[in-house]
């Protein structure tokens, strides 16, 4: 019985790891542009918890209002520059889906005008 | 059973190796099958721990004496809650415990980590296996505890009589949890490092884990000490043991780790500080290992027989070594781009405290490996004791509570002379009212004196921190209860520090009370006869035994009265001559004040199949001190051999321990997203779709 299920459980892993080769499902690397998108959604999280943090402490009173008015305002100009890095990832996008529709379109005009016909797109 | 745990740790090694392997191939030949398998595989080695520890407390449970490691560690008359105790008792199970809660956690901290290390994951995944695959190997060929017996005794030897304690389910494996718990973190870090992510995005992981396992790792401490101050019998809970010393050492450095990190948070400083923590506190997490399983000190709780020493001062090299070849490799680009602008700033505060904890941290170091350096340079055995550690790190502690009322009051980057005053003012004159009025009651000893003080300092300053944000909100219409609720819920790290503080200043009260107030006497009393000590007179009033398998107890029923000293003057006042506080009395007659107030029943059992005994200490506890009868030993002539003490403050150390333990999950508890944003499709956000 012991034999029987050490030999399951390691039919079990075998299965296990060997999955991502042998199942139907297509696995790849994450992109620069996936994980560069992650950094900076979360380096924006920190700052607005940061600005959280720092209206926190002016309203307990451990921060003058000169202090405040500086930390907010330069942790404010820092999340616009990360939002507008995180916006131009988006363009970049939008640039690229454009690009992917003209090829789309071009390709179907193609198959279209082609005097051999076939199935179109 | 002993094949099938057999075949599950051979069946780890092979994962183990393979998650590595994979990762690392993975990652270089851009082949993410491979990565997302070798992930696979790390988490099937929790599964492969699992079936085998399963496997042993099966064995445990069925009495299956056919394997040397549950005869060594149980018997028929134990009782069967003590199985889960027996699984960790000696080196093998704990080994295979440790292997099981790495695992564990690897695979928790591999699933829920954050989505932006996915570059660094396969480095991350490539260090955990290859310290699990260091214990699957240990497990498999050198420390089995499925080692089989040529003979099968049909009894085995029984479980360790000083683990047959509540204490026990739960001290030993959060403390061996919280110090293998450091792996976390600190392969997080490591995995960002080789893979060039040297910006601020393992912060969070890294905090959290340090916290969980900082949480557990105290929490243990303070397990033991209750432990050791109830069936120990030495009327102390904590001796600077090696083994307390070297789960101490990380804890410490984590302390630090856990200030600093918030500092990288929020200032973007010390990142390169914070890595080098880390990395401490890895490797004397390592060196506790070593020394818990070398054997090369003597401790209560060490495996002395053990002959691993070898294997773990080598793995803890190794550690060493990549720690800080790769700490050395990226150094340059862990450089803060921040300047501290100020002493007068909370991050300096953090500094000093960061370096006095590893003062601390440094003196403990000394005292535990200086006998060894001793033995191996000039062959000369030595130990260092309670003394050295108490003198050395006695003011750093000390310096340390300083520091706790200082640092929350000092606001980010830089404050005005105005601004501390106005600030300190209430904390110092609380502090210096609690000074004088305990010298005006006429308290003894100016140093225990100095530290009330400064315990009472500290405490101002959280209360003036929490009364100015309360009723800064209580203004804007909360009431008081909602408005210190919000203050909490607004900066949860921030109070739930507050909070470990506050348990802090409880364990500091118990410290100082027990270290510099505590009274001692001891006799042996027939029936009938009493002992005083103080305002107490505790009398022997019955005895009661037990005679089972594995053990003969024997226990006192002792009637505690409240005296009042008047009635016994003539008796102190002769104790007094003699230089003593205590004494017996044979006279049975009550006197005219004698108030019962308790009964207790110190224990004492004898086991003979271990030639030990074991003792369960007579404890009447209140909020102000302890009474503290231990049974020494019962005597031929039918007295009972006892030691007591009056441990003033004693309660205020257990106390603490809820508190340390709510202040950890409020720092630790998420707080609310500050962004929402709709949940998006698995397929866009994580390409890999296993995360």
């Amino acid at each position: 019985m012991p034999i029987a299920l050490g030999t399951l459980l390691a039919l079990v892993s075998i299965a296990v790891i060997a999955y991502p080769f042998l199942g139907s499902k297509r696995y790849r690397l994450v992109s620069e542009r996936f994980v560069t998108r992650e950094k900076l959604r979360a380096e924006r999280l920190r700052i607005y918890r940061k600005i959280t943090d720092v209206e926190a402490d002016f309203t307990s009173g451990d921060l003058t209002e000169a202090d405040y008015q500086y930390q907010r305002d330069q942790l404010r100009t820092l999340a616009a520059k990360i939002l507008r890095q995180e916006s131009g990832a988006t363009t970049t996008n939008s640039k690229r889906d454009e690009e992917l529709e003209k090829e789309i379109s071009r390709l179907r005009e193609q198959t279209v005008q082609s005097p051999e016909g076939g199935d179109t797109l | 059973m002993a094949d099938l745990g057999v075949m599950a740790l051979l069946l780890g090694l092979a994962l183990s190796i393979y998650a590595a392997v994979g990762a690392i191939v993975g990652e270089k030949t851009a082949m993410a099958e491979l990565v997302v398998s070798a992930r696979r595989a790390l988490y099937m080695t929790t599964l492969a721990a699992a079936v085998a520890s399963g496997a042993l407390i099966n064995a445990f449970v069925q009495n299956d004496f056919s394997i040397k490691y549950v005869v060594d560690h149980s018997n028929t008359f134990m009782d069967r809650a003590f199985v889960w105790v027996a699984f960790y008792a000696g080196n093998e199970g704990s080994l295979l415990y440790i292997l099981l809660a790495l695992a564990l956690i690897s695979a928790i901290s591999i699933w829920f980590a954050p989505k932006r290390l996915a570059r660094s994951m396969p480095w991350t995944i490539a260090i955990l296996a290859i310290i699990q695959l260091f214990y699957f190997g240990v497990l498999s060929f050198v420390a089995s505890p499925f080692e089989l017996l040529d003979t099968i005794p049909l009894e085995g030897r029984g479980i360790n009589p000083l683990l047959t304690h509540p204490g026990m389910f739960s001290h030993p494996p959060l403390l061996m949890g919280g110090l293998i718990g450091i792996t976390i973190p600190f392969a997080f870090v490591s995995g960002a490092l080789i893979a060039g992510n040297y910006g601020d995005d393992w912060i969070d992981v890294a905090r959290v884990s340090a916290i969980i396992t900082w949480g557990v790792l105290g929490t243990g401490m303070l397990l033991g000490a209750w432990w050791a101050y109830t069936i120990l019998g030495w009327g102390g809970y904590w001796a600077w043991d090696p083994i307390e010393n070297v789960a101490l050492m990380p804890w410490l450095v984590l302390t630090a780790f856990v200030h600093s990190i918030m500092v990288q948070k929020r200032r973007g400083m010390f990142r390169m500080w914070n890595v080098a923590l880390l990395n401490i506190a890895f490797v004397l997490a390592q060196l506790g290992m070593f020394i818990n399983r070398g054997g090369p000190v003597v401790s209560v709780h060490s495996f002395a027989a053990s002959s691993l020493g070898v294997i773990f001062l080598s793995f803890m090299l190794a550690s060493l070594l990549f720690a800080f070849a790769l700490f050395l490799w990226r150094m340059p680009q862990l450089k803060s781009d921040r300047a501290m602008e100020s002493f007068m700033s909370r991050e300096a505060s953090f500094l000093i405290n960061n370096f006095l904890f590893l003062a601390v941290m440094g003196v403990t170091l000394w005292g535990v490996l200086y006998p060894l350096f001793s033995d191996l340079a000039r062959d000369i055995s030595v130990s260092v004791s309670a003394p050295y550690f108490d003198r050395t790190n006695g003011p750093v502690l000390l310096g340390i509570v300083v520091m706790m009322g200082i640092g929350p009051l000092l606001p980010w980057r830089k404050t005005s002379a105005r601004s501390m005053k106005q600030w300190f003012m209430w904390p110092t004159l609380v502090g210096l009212l609690t000074i004088i009025v305990l010298v005006a009651l006429g308290v003894q000893r100016p140093i225990a004196i100095f530290a009330f003080g400064v315990v009472a300092f500290v405490a101002a300053s959280i209360s003036e921190e929490w009364w100015r944000g309360t009723t800064a909100r209580h203004r804007s219409g909360d009431n008081w209860v909602m408005a210190w609720w919000r203050l909490v819920n607004g900066n949860r790290p921030r109070h739930g520090g507050y909070i470990v503080h506050i348990s802090i200043l409880m364990l500091a009260l118990g410290i100082i009370g027990t270290n510099f107030y505590q009274q001692r006497t001891d006799g042996a009393l027939a029936l009938g006869e009493s002992i005083i000590l103080d305002n107490y007179r505790i009398e022997y009033v019955d005895e009661g035994e037990s005679i089972r398998d594995d053990r003969i107890a024997k226990w006192a029923e002792m009637s505690v009265y409240e005296i009042n000293p008047d009635d016994y003057s003539q008796e102190i006042a002769f104790a007094a001559t003699q230089g003593s506080s205590g004494f017996t009395l044979k006279d049975s007659r009550l006197r005219e004040n004698d108030n019962l107030i308790d009964q207790i029943e110190p224990w004492h059992g004898f086991y003979p199949d271990f030639n030990m005994a074991s003792v369960r200490s007579g404890i009447r506890s209140t909020i102000v001190e302890d009474l503290y009868v231990i049974p020494r030993d019962f005597l031929a002539d039918g007295r009972v051999s006892i030691a007591v003490s009056i441990n003033p403050l004693a309660w205020w150390l257990w106390v603490s321990g809820p508190f340390f333990i709510i202040g950890t999950m409020v720092a630790l508890w998420p707080q609310h997203a500050v962004e929402r944003r709709p949940v998006r499709k698995r397929k866009l956000d994580d390409p890999e779709g296993e995360n």
